[in-house]
């Protein structure tokens, strides 16, 4: 509906728009330029492929919620692999030292 | 743009403080332990839960101790180097090798005695459930076989 008005409302432009007629010469070489522009976009598609992903990222980071949460996880798993990390190296701490009294007194298990 | 920057370092910023705050402070009781000057007795008063009169005994017995056990290394290696002597020096079971293994044998259980000896007297510096639980812990680790062998296969 929305449509149809629109073009109704535009019929003068568009008739406008086909009378125009323009004697401006294109530069020259200008359809080779355009080719080796598209070429030139076409081949680097990793550049084009990471300034689309950081700018959704960068949008995505503007929402405070979203922002929030990213804080979040990274907060929760700074903690978590800490904990792990150090209950890891208490293990390994504990047995060290159980493995050193027993070679203290035990003669048979001191390294030689 | 520059916020999107701003929050992506803080949020990395902030798991890495995250973690090393967690970890320090989640080692610092064992670093405290291997700063101490006898790191395993330091261990033995942690895990079994002495208190500082308890663990003034369980030096004394250790220290005691230790003299004597290194009495016990020295001629376990003499008497592993004359095994080891004779065994270069045949293929075959002879008496002189038996006796040998008979003398290392009959020092084995020396060294056994002795650590049970030792083993008992620092239990009782211990309360009694912690005593009875040092008991078992340091008789599976040192002279049961069974351990031996779980650890072997």
């Amino acid at each position: 509906m929305n449509a149809l008005n629109s073009d109704q409302e535009d019929a003068p432009l568009s008739a406008l728009l086909r009378e125009w007629k323009t004697d401006a010469t294109l530069p020259p070489r200008f359809r080779e330029e355009v080719w080796q522009q598209i070429t030139r976009e076409g081949t680097a598609p990793g550049v084009s492929l990471w300034a689309d992903l950081w700018r959704s990222i960068e949008a995505a980071l503007r929402r405070p919620a979203l922002a929030i949460a990213y804080l979040t996880v990274l907060l929760a798993v700074g903690l978590s692999a800490g904990l792990f990390q150090a209950r890891e190296k208490a293990s390994q701490t504990d047995h060290a030292l159980q493995a050193r009294y027993l070679q203290s007194v035990d003669p048979y298990q001191k390294p030689r | 743009m520059k916020r999107g920057i701003v929050i992506l370092l803080s949020g990395l910023a902030l798991g890495l403080c995250a973690y090393c705050a967690f970890y320090f402070a989640g080692t610092a009781s064992h670093r405290a332990l291997l700063e101490t000057e006898t790191p395993e007795l330091a261990w033995l008063k942690k895990e079994f839960g002495l208190d500082d009169a308890e663990f003034a005994r369980v030096i004394r017995l250790h220290d005691a101790y230790k003299s004597e056990c290194m009495k016990m290394c020295r001629r376990i290696d003499a008497k592993n180097a004359e095994l080891k002597e004779l065994l270069a020096t045949t293929n075959a079971l002879t008496p002189e090798i038996e006796a040998k293994l008979a003398e290392a044998g009959q020092l084995r259980v020396e060294c056994q005695k002795n650590m049970l000896r030792h083993f008992l007297e620092v239990s009782r510096s211990m309360p009694p459930e912690q005593g009875q639980r040092y008991l078992a812990w340091v008789q599976e680790k040192t002279f049961l076989p069974e351990h031996r062998m779980h650890d072997h296969h």
